[in-house]
């Protein structure tokens, strides 16, 4: 049994961020925080210990999300995943993250990534397959998923 | 040797005097040369600084001197301060080279007023390839002239315009497809709130039979989810491929079902589509790929259901075809005209003016659609 994840989640849609919740723990994992604005993210970013941040681009406060990314990226607390329906918003770096969940995402695409997620962080390379919908950074790519 | 040069030099001046006075009357060629509308004078290099020995009258009217004021000149005179001196050198060359040459060349004339001169020379020599004067005629071209400077300033104009013009095109593109890109990023977010809603609601629920219900709306929204999802990321946001989709589609599905003994078989073409179709294309392929999963395969006592669900998609001629078989169970030639997924498939068929059929495929379900589809070459449709 891999040890579940803590994750903090950076949403500023309260309905998309009360039930990713929901499907985490039901997955066997814990939120640690949920944050809506860059300023609110920083600090559950310093009060908090997570392993892996979801993190949308558009926040309360604009689009923001990447900047969260780095601040995130800077403390080598935690992974970041970024979380989103504008993919297109991500900086070619993707700011240091893992990669992306294009939203919208099944409940099924979800749970395959953080299971996918899960192996990643605990025990890299993850060993089951990309799932739909999810696209790694270069940067991961070439980690996780090195064209054999 | 020396008397015939002589001669021959003496000559030259004579003809000159000649041409004037006495042979140009019984001489025809000298009295054209006198009398044509094209300018034209003769130089001696073999006297100093190679002076005009002869000029015509039309010589005279295009540079408006009198006779006695060019004669025994070299032409320089009828250069300027604007005169290209490119050109100058490349008739320097030429009359040093003893080769004719052709050139434009911007003149002055008396007055002051410039000329383009189609400038022709000619050397001319005796039979023992000895060089006795240069003949020269002169074309006024300035209409011309001015006329190529026209079109090239009009081309340029024209030019001009279109970058200008092109870039404003560009620009409008720009603004259209990120306004696209914004509404689309709200479908995207409303898709997922609506899934959100109908998982939250579902986790309140326990009869098995609604929240089954639940469930497959799930499907039917996530099927949308996963093409709203594929339509972004293609380049055109208006299009599409659908088998990028299928794969997609059937793979969560799968997963989601959790039936890990029945296996997927694609054979996908790429096949683009336009942004209307694509909602329609997605629920009937997830309606048939969930009643297969659903229907078609009978549980072991283990509880496990083996068998195998396909897909293929291929393009002949305007057409997009999908197929999606099973080898399960089988229908036993009763398609339902009731039950709503059966409803929903034949709607969506209908108004993708799609022909549909059920076929038995001993073992299993095979169902064929045909869509008429535009042409797949973007650069020749609309
Ligand atoms: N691939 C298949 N193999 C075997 N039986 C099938 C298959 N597809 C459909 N059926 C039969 O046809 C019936 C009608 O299908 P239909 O999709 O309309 O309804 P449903 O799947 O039962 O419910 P829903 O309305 O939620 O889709 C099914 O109940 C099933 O008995
Ligand atoms: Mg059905």
């Amino acid at each position: 049994m891999i040890e579940p994840l803590k994750v903090l989640i950076v949403e500023d849609e309260a309905l998309l961020a009360m039930e990713l919740e929901s499907l985490v723990e039901e997955a066997g994992h814990s939120v640690v925080g949920w944050a809506t604005s860059s300023a609110e993210a920083r600090k559950a970013v310093d009060t908090t210990d997570a392993d892996i941040a979801f993190v949308d681009i558009h926040l309360t406060d604009g689009p923001t999300g990447v900047d969260v990314a780095r601040y995130i990226g800077e403390r080598r607390k935690s992974m970041v995943v970024f979380m989103t329906a504008n993919p297109k918003r991500i900086p070619d770096h993707f700011a240091g993250a893992i990669g992306v969940i294009a939203k919208p995402y099944t409940m099924n695409g979800l749970l395959s990534a953080l299971r996918y997620l899960q192996e990643g962080v605990r025990r890299p390379p993850p060993k089951s397959a990309r799932p739909a919908g999810f696209t790694l950074s270069p940067a991961f790519e070439t980690v996780w998923a090195p064209t054999s | 040797m020396d008397w015939k040069r002589t001669r021959e030099s003496a000559d030259a001046w004579h003809m000159t005097d000649d041409l004037h006075v006495e042979h140009g009357k019984g001489d025809p060629f000298a009295a054209a040369i006198r009398a044509t509308r094209m300018s034209m004078i003769i130089t001696d290099p073999r006297q100093a600084d190679n002076p005009i020995v002869f000029a015509n009258d039309a010589f005279l009217r295009l540079t408006g001197y009198q006779r006695q004021e060019v004669l025994g000149r070299n032409c320089r005179f009828l250069q300027g301060p604007k005169t290209d001196k490119a050109a100058v050198e490349k008739l320097r060359k030429a009359v040093d080279g003893v080769v004719d040459t052709s050139i434009d060349i911007l003149n002055y004339r008396k007055d002051g007023s410039t000329f383009w001169n189609a400038l022709y020379i000619s050397p001319v020599s005796n039979d023992r390839g000895e060089l006795l004067f240069f003949f020269a005629s002169q074309l006024d071209v300035s209409d011309r002239k001015r006329s190529e400077r026209r079109i090239t300033a009009d081309k340029e104009r024209f030019e001009k315009a279109v970058q200008e013009r092109t870039q404003e095109l560009e620009a409008a593109l720009e603004a259209r497809t990120t306004l696209l890109h914004e509404v689309d990023h709200r479908v995207k977010n409303n898709l997922q709130m609506i899934a959100s809603l109908i998982l939250m609601q579902r986790r309140t629920i326990k009869d098995e039979a609604a929240r089954q219900s639940l469930t497959t709306t799930l499907e039917r929204i996530e099927a949308l989810s996963t093409m709203h999802r594929r339509l972004y990321q293609s380049k055109d946001v208006g299009r599409l491929d659908v088998s990028d989709f299928a794969r997609d589609l059937i793979s969560d599905l799968l997963t989601a079902s959790g039936r890990t003994h029945i296996n997927s078989k694609l054979d996908l073409e790429p096949v683009s589509i336009s942004a209307e179709k694509a909602t329609p294309v997605a629920l009937i392929v997830n309606e048939l790929v969930t009643n297969a999963l659903k229907h078609a395969f009978s549980e072991q006592p283990d509880g496990t259901a083996t068998g195998n669900i396909g897909i293929r998609m291929s393009q002949p001629d305007g057409h997009l075809n999908i197929e999606v078989s099973d080898d399960g169970v089988g229908m036993a030639g009763t398609v339902s005209e009731t039950s709503f997924g059966m409803r929903l498939i034949k709607s969506l068929a209908k108004q993708l003016h799609a022909e549909i059929g059920w076929h038995d495929a001993a073992p299993g379900t095979k169902v064929v659609i045909s869509i008429p589809n535009e042409p797949q070459h973007k650069e020749n449709a609309s």
